[in-house]
């Protein structure tokens, strides 16, 4: 159900993997933040809401981290000509823009 | 108050201050290489040093004493005032994504990344020279923090805290730039952290430990302090639903976009400093837990101290609350290290915004305006002088602030409000052009004038509160830049087909795609096309 190998090209499409990220990322925040606090206070909703967020945690990265790899890796293998390009672009120099 | 340093006290300041300056003699080599190096460390870090950064940056000597005064006044529910960082939660894996990709130096040069022509040669300009004022402002703003802070604990005028700690940070950035900056941030985000956690639970220690402030929270009346969910209502009061509604959604819907909040520019350098896209991803994500765990721990200190010093009216005496419970309470030898940890907290501020103001005016205004053919040597040397000039400048504002604050508050405020929808859309739609960012800001500038302060002035609407003037502005906002997208050209399709192949976008992108799958730079499926991708290599 969730996609642990990803080639590169597969990796560059915003995917479902992507989206359970963006919807576990908050609630990990708003968790960690309120359950922090609480639990220093000795609450047991503290505990619940903390627990709750670094199993959350885990699992966001669990989900996003092999994706992350992937594009992190085909990516550096363009990034030498991308960076020429917004050097030739802050100089005022011509760039051929049509060739990605 | 004033407190008296024994001769350990002094000797923590006195260590601390070199391990700082030191950091700085130590990266001048690598500092000096380069505008990459100057100013993004040669784009090499891994995700725990931008991450420690933005910690240690958005640790500033103001900040416990906005926090103190949030949590003192609302309770635990005031927690949700901190939460504005809470855009970190999707950006770090969208936006910081897609800007990473970018490889732009700034905010602004994203601008000629993402638009063309002219339109986006004047956004690239504003807004540089719109962050060169804000990072004076800021420095400013923090600098004059530490002189009240020295004023409160030693007597000092207030220009002497002001002066001469900024003057101690320009040594290490000056020297060696972003990678002083970067390595000075790390140093001191553990002793900042380290410093919150010794010094908050010493205070609630002192309050009678979580129980006891428990207790006296019962029988003072006031039990509901520690829950984050007290509203006042739905749209009654100081602390209304609607607000917190509209708070939730500019944090975390910020995410897809970028420069919905001020912090995004700081982050932006971060982001292109890690060495790959997961590095900028974490830096974000885990730099932003830290602060709001931070915050969580500041918060029951700052209940500690509500518990022993209730009633405080004066806004000014409470803000200083969780200071109070150092310096109160701390023994003898520990208050240098407190302020050791505060200096921390004040100089990691200092050269973040110095060294982020000086890129602005070196890459984005000098560079592409001034002296494109300028030498790396050259372009160091401009970062230097920037840097000096920010420096004097934010003296200047600090000295005003008094006279300044309620503008650059609505200053600010026009930052978050009217652009909020457009920093969005410049990111996940495609027909979102030049022109029609450039309206939102300028509209927005015209609008928010009106709302906030000349039709409430005249009597011809009510005064109204801060989520209220958002969701105007948004609307008002909307109705000029949307006809000014659609009346005038989109961005060239060839631009936009070579921005989507190199940072692919998230959103409404379609005829983009189309595009560039014709054109053979992306198989149907996703892949870039073998032969693209050795066009673009060396």
């Amino acid at each position: 159900m969730i996609r642990r190998v990803w080639t590169a090209r597969e990796a560059d499409e915003w995917t479902k993997e992507d989206w359970i990220a963006i919807v576990l990322s908050p609630l990990c925040y708003i968790l960690l933040t309120l359950g922090a606090a609480l639990t220093i206070f000795l609450q047991m909703s503290g505990y619940i809401m903390l627990g709750i967020g670094i199993v959350l945690t885990v699992i966001l990265h669990w989900v996003i981290d092999p994706k992350l790899r992937a594009i992190s890796a085909d990516y550096e293998t363009r990034q030498q000509s991308y960076l020429r390009e917004l050097e030739a672009k802050v100089r005022w120099q011509d760039t051929d823009s049509k060739q990605p | 108050m004033n407190v008296e340093f024994v001769f350990l006290d002094w000797l923590w300041v006195g260590l601390f201050l070199l391990l700082m300056i030191g950091s700085g003699v130590l990266f001048y080599r690598l500092g000096k290489r380069s505008e990459a190096d100057f100013f993004l460390a040669g784009r090499g870090l891994p995700w725990w040093l931008p991450a420690s950064s933005v910690y240690a940056t958005h640790t500033a000597t103001d900040t416990p004493m906005w926090i103190t005064g949030v949590i003192y006044k609302n309770g635990m529910a005031g927690i949700w005032y901190t939460f504005f960082c809470g855009w970190a939660a999707i950006s770090a894996f969208v936006s910081t994504r897609i800007f990473r990709r970018s490889l732009a130096y700034t905010q602004a040069e994203w601008n000629v990344v993402r638009f063309s022509g002219l339109g986006s040669e004047l956004l690239r300009g504003w807004m540089a020279g719109w962050q060169f004022f804000m990072n004076m402002f800021v420095l400013g703003w923090v600098g004059i923090a530490m002189g009240k802070v020295c004023a409160f604990l030693f007597g000092w005028p207030i220009w002497i805290g002001l002066v001469v700690f900024s003057l101690i940070c320009a040594i290490y950035v000056l020297a060696a730039g972003y990678w002083g900056v970067v390595m000075a941030d790390f140093q001191q985000g553990i002793i900042a952290f380290l410093v919150i956690i010794i010094v908050s639970a010493w205070g609630i220690h002192v309050a009678g430990g979580p129980t006891g402030i428990l207790a006296k929270l019962a029988e003072l009346g006031e039990l509901d302090r520690i829950n984050p969910f007290a509203f006042t209502g739905w749209w009654s009061g100081d602390f209304p639903i609607a607000w917190f509604i509209t708070m939730l959604m500019i944090a975390i819907l910020g995410g897809f976009g970028m420069g919905t909040t001020i912090d995004w520019y700081v982050e932006a350098q971060r982001i292109q400093s890690a060495r790959t896209v997961r590095d900028a991803s974490y830096s974000i994500w885990w730099g932003t837990l830290l602060g709001l765990i931070r915050n969580s721990v500041w918060a029951v200190a700052i209940l500690a101290f509500f518990v022993m010093f209730p009633g405080i009216t004066e806004v000014s005496e409470y803000e200083m609350g969780w200071f109070r419970l150092g310096f109160d309470y701390l023994p003898a030898g520990m208050l240098g290290f407190f302020f050791a940890a505060i200096l921390a907290i004040h100089l990691s501020t200092i050269s973040s915004h110095l060294n982020l103001g000086a890129l602005y005016a070196t890459r984005d205004l000098y560079q592409h305006y001034w002296n494109p053919k300028a030498s790396e040597e050259k372009l160091v040397l401009v970062g230097r002088v920037s840097t000096a000039i920010l420096l004097l400048g934010s003296f200047f504002y600090g000295l005003m602030m008094e006279d300044l604050t309620s503008w650059l508050i609505f200053a600010l405020w026009i930052m978050a409000a009217g652009i909020w929808l457009p920093n969005i859309l410049q990111v996940i739609w495609w027909r979102f052009n030049a022109w029609g960012y450039l309206s939102s800001w300028i509209a927005n500038l015209g609008f928010s004038w009106l709302v906030v302060w000349i039709l409430p002035a005249v009597g011809l609407i009510p005064e109204l509160q801060d989520y209220q003037q958002f969701w105007i502005l948004m609307v008002l906002g909307a109705l000029v830049y949307l006809p000014v997208t659609f009346l005038t050209r989109p961005e060239p399709m060839d631009h936009l087909v070579h921005y989507y192949v190199m940072s692919r976008p998230i959103g409404w992108w379609k005829p983009v795609r189309y595009e560039a799958e014709r054109l053979g730079y992306i198989l149907p499926s996703g892949k870039v096309a073998p032969e693209a991708e050795l066009a673009s290599r060396p």
